[in-house]
């Protein structure tokens, strides 16, 4: 089996004039949790359809595990597991029943694993899933992208509807294919899911890939928030002119600031001016970094 | 047009009666053409009980009357009470099933309310309906230069208009009181099916008091084509409607709603029983999943159960009912002259087998199949498009061909379960009823062609369904090719300039050589098993071809 779980080379799809994805160059390696984010609209179902053959894209190639997307996409499919987004299942079967008959379709799947996956995951197979609410009928959907122990999996907004301790369960679950060599991609608007969970992301918008990092590169390089606490009332100029300072906001002894510079000339002006009590300073998260790139590649777009 | 539920419901649904109803004119401009140069002085000479068992008043009888009998009185009574049907069924229990009407109740808006719009869209689209026929009636035979004196195209309109508003009305109230779109439309056109049977069938064997019972009598006894709208039919009609109304206006008040969700069958029942779950779960549980072929199949239980359950009645029922039939009628029936016998399908209606032919396998046993298998065919690859399971389908190891093919099989394994079911109930009846002219040899061929013969109606079906992932598509195209296919067997047949058309029609090979007195022609099956391999070898390209949905 091939390093690259998904490679796609200027992978493009256009719905008449609308470009749903642009010349998208992506390496998405085995054993790492791949984030996949953008907002509504930005291509992210587009390019999980376009590798998983369900669309044919209008230039480019796709391999998965090593195979052609569309010459072998039959032997892909034995390789992968995939769980769509808003989740449409056979809703006069039950939950035993939809996993049978895929398990069937598949073969080679190990009873005993989708019992200790359903166990896990809280899942009541007895019922039509017709019958069930969104985050049990979701359940079952992991249950069949897991159930094979594939190469990859591929899930576009697997967390919809999941409950807390559910969801901290399938993160494990995501971990654990990782560690196990395997591959999972992972398409979410739940960014702080992609923070616990992701060894790297990509970021897309308009269908152009925007950027892709380690999640640990990406917090690095990003601006932190910083809160001083100072004993007397504070002036917000003496900190915008600190280099990396930004949004400097002051409320009497307070200051809080967005800062992606040193810290050290950051706290030598503090003192300089005032008697400095306590700092707090947070890393920034994923939905910061996030938004920051929107920012930046909206005004670029 | 989202100005409000009403509105909303009208654009949501009239389209498929504005379809319906250019199918019909469309058929109605080619029939009068047809019909134009046909000679009907043979009809002069029937006997007098001919016509009036025919509603034909020699005084007015012509072209126009011919034309838009053999259009309204089947045909469009059909289309129209179809189209209602599927607007009622869908107006509460559709919005339920597929969990919108607890959205639309999330809005200052009674139940009532709901119910009031949705039946007002619902008499709105059929009388658009009813008067796009009119016209359209009026324009064919002004077109075609066509005499209309002596018809009454406004009455027929009216009528096919309440009738349409009965069967709409029923689907309605039954979805109104079980939420289930499913057993709304499938006990409306049942009774719709059986209305049609026994207002047409029970006079001729003067049984004209049962035939009362059945609603179908009130649109069709008296003819309104040719003798103008009668009031106490039409009140009739419209008091039922009403009745339909009134009793949907309790049950949608009375009951709590259902969110989407399955629906409980006998199967599940039984599953559920500790007493029966061991064999159940073998016939419906772990075996219905075995594969796709087998998946696909038991989606249409339901709809194969009541459409080979209508044609084992029928099959046990008309063998037997021919003894019934005055010697009068068998003889009047031996008069009809062969251009007439050609315009019913070339069946000899005064022997046993023709007569059988003629009830069960002419109009009836072709309908019922088409319906099953172009359900079938429409949903097996659009259908799951459109319910957003094609996607997880095709993460498993199976190629597009292979569900196309899978799914072919699976319409095989139906028409076949439904052919068989056919025969063994003419068999039965044929036995019972002492009909040795009919034998196993004729019953097997003809149950054995009209098996193929739906087979092709549902591979159109597949081709549109791969070609366009659209369910609708699927089944109007189906129905339009059924239309144009009948008309080139029935009245083109009658011209002598197009008659060689009649060649091309899948009702030709299927009827055409009278295997129920002559047994299987080899020909005639292989061009129907032709049609049906190549249309599901088409299939497969086209649905490899293009971007899938959902």
């Amino acid at each position: 089996m091939t390093d690259a779980a998904i490679l796609t080379e200027g992978l493009t799809k256009h719905y008449g004039d609308v470009k749903a994805l642009v010349d998208l160059d992506l390496e998405v390696r085995m054993g790492e949790v791949f984030g996949f984010l953008g907002p509504n609209g930005a291509g992210k179902t587009t390019m999980i359809r376009s590798c998983l053959d369900l669309i044919h894209p209008t230039a480019g190639k796709a391999t998965l595990v090593g195979l052609d997307s569309h010459a072998d996409s039959v032997e892909i499919r034995r390789h992968i597991g995939y769980l769509p987004s808003d989740l449409s299942m056979y809703g006069d079967l039950t939950g035993r029943d939809m996993i049978t008959y895929f398990a069937n379709l598949r073969g080679g799947v190990d009873q005993n694993y989708v019992d200790e996956l359903a166990d896990r995951l809280q899942a009541d197979l007895a019922k039509k899933v017709g019958d069930l609410s969104s985050g049990n009928r979701q359940k079952v959907g992991l249950i069949l992208a897991f159930m094979s122990r594939p190469q990859l999996i591929i899930m576009d907004e697997p967390s919809t509807g999941l409950d807390p301790l559910v969801q901290r369960e399938f993160q494990s679950m995501m971990r654990e294919v990782a560690i196990d060599g395997r591959c999972v991609f992972l398409s979410s608007h739940t960014l702080s899911e992609v923070q616990r969970v992701a060894d790297r992301v990509g970021i897309i918008r308009s269908g152009h890939l925007v950027d892709v990092e380690s999640v640990g590169d990406l917090r690095s390089k990003a601006i932190r928030s910083i809160e001083l606490h100072f004993d007397s009332a504070v002036d917000a100029t003496v900190f915008e002119s600190v280099d990396g300072v930004r949004d400097v906001m002051v409320v009497d002894h307070h200051a809080t600031m967005s800062f992606d510079g040193q810290m050290d000339a950051l706290l030598r002006v503090a003192t300089e001016h005032y008697t400095l009590l306590d700092v707090n300073t947070q890393e920034a998260d994923l939905e910061e970094i996030f938004l920051e790139y929107y920012r930046q590649e909206g005004a670029a777009l | 047009m989202l100005a409000n539920v009403f509105t909303k419901s009208v654009r949501d649904r009239v389209s498929s009666g504005l379809i319906g109803a250019l199918a019909l004119a469309a058929t109605l401009l080619f029939g009068l053409w047809a019909y134009k140069d046909v000679d009907i002085s043979f009809y002069y000479d029937l006997p007098a009980a001919v016509l009036e068992l025919m509603g034909i008043d020699p005084e007015t009888f012509g072209v126009a009357s011919m034309a838009y009998g053999a259009m309204y009185d089947f045909m469009g009574a059909f289309i129209v009470g179809g189209v209602a049907i599927s607007i009622g069924a869908a107006a509460i229990a559709g919005e339920e099933q597929v969990g919108t009407f607890g959205l639309l109740l999330g809005n200052p808006l009674s139940r009532r309310d709901a119910l009031v719009s949705k039946t007002a869209s619902l008499v709105l689209i059929l009388v658009l309906m009813g008067v796009f026929l009119w016209v359209s009636a009026i324009l064919s035979a002004e077109l075609i230069g066509v005499d209309t004196g002596g018809v009454h195209l406004g009455a027929i309109s009216v009528a096919l208009t309440l009738n349409g508003l009965f069967y709409g009305l029923l689907a309605l109230a039954i979805g109104s009181w079980t939420g289930r779109r499913g057993k709304a439309s499938g006990v409306a056109a049942g009774v719709m099916v059986l209305g049609y049977l026994g207002a047409n069938l029970l006079p001729l064997i003067d049984q004209d008091g049962l035939a009362h019972l059945f609603p179908w009598y009130y649109y069709s006894s008296n003819s309104p084509l040719n003798n103008g709208l009668n009031m106490a039919d039409a009140a009739v009609l419209g008091g039922l409607s009403i009745v339909c109304f009134a009793f949907a206006w309790v049950g949608i008040q009375k009951r709590d709603l259902r969110d989407k969700g399955a629906e409980v069958t006998m199967a599940d029942r039984l599953r559920a029983n500790p007493m029966t779950r061991k064999m159940m779960e073998r016939i419906a549980g772990s075996a219905r999943v075995s594969g796709i072929t087998v998946k696909s199949a038991s989606e249409f239980q339901g709809l194969l159960t009541v459409t080979a359950g209508i044609m084992f009645y029928m099959g046990f029922f008309i063998p037997i009912l021919y003894n019934f039939i005055p010697t009068d009628f068998v003889e009047i029936f031996a008069t009809f002259p062969d251009a007439l016998i050609a315009m019913i399908g070339g069946v000899d209606m005064s022997t046993p087998a023709g007569f059988v032919t003629g009830e069960i396998f002419s109009l009836v046993g072709p309908i019922a199949i088409i319906v099953l298998l172009a359900s079938m065919g429409a949903r097996a690859l659009a259908g799951e498009e459109e319910s957003h399971t094609m996607g997880l389908l095709m993460a498993n190891p199976v190629s597009r061909g292979e569900i196309v093919v899978k799914k072919a099989l699976a319409m095989v394994a139906l028409a076949v379960a439904f052919g068989a079911t056919t025969a063994l109930g003419t068999w039965i009846g044929s036995l019972i009823g002492g009909q040795d002219e009919i034998s196993l040899d004729g019953i097997a061929s003809i149950s054995a062609l009209l098996t193929l013969f739906g087979l092709v109606f549902g591979g159109v079906s597949l081709a549109v369904s791969a070609a366009t992932g659209r369910r609708k598509f699927a089944t109007w195209a189906t129905t339009g090719v059924a239309l144009v296919t009948w008309f080139m067997f029935t009245f083109l047949a009658l011209t002598e300039s197009a008659a060689a058309v009649t060649n091309f029609s899948p009702f030709q090979w299927y009827l055409g050589s009278d295997p129920l007195v002559n047994g299987i022609s080899w020909t005639d099956a292989a061009l129907l098993g032709g049609a049906f391999v190549a249309l599901v070898a088409v299939s497969v390209p086209l649905f490899a071809q293009r971007d899938l949905r959902g």
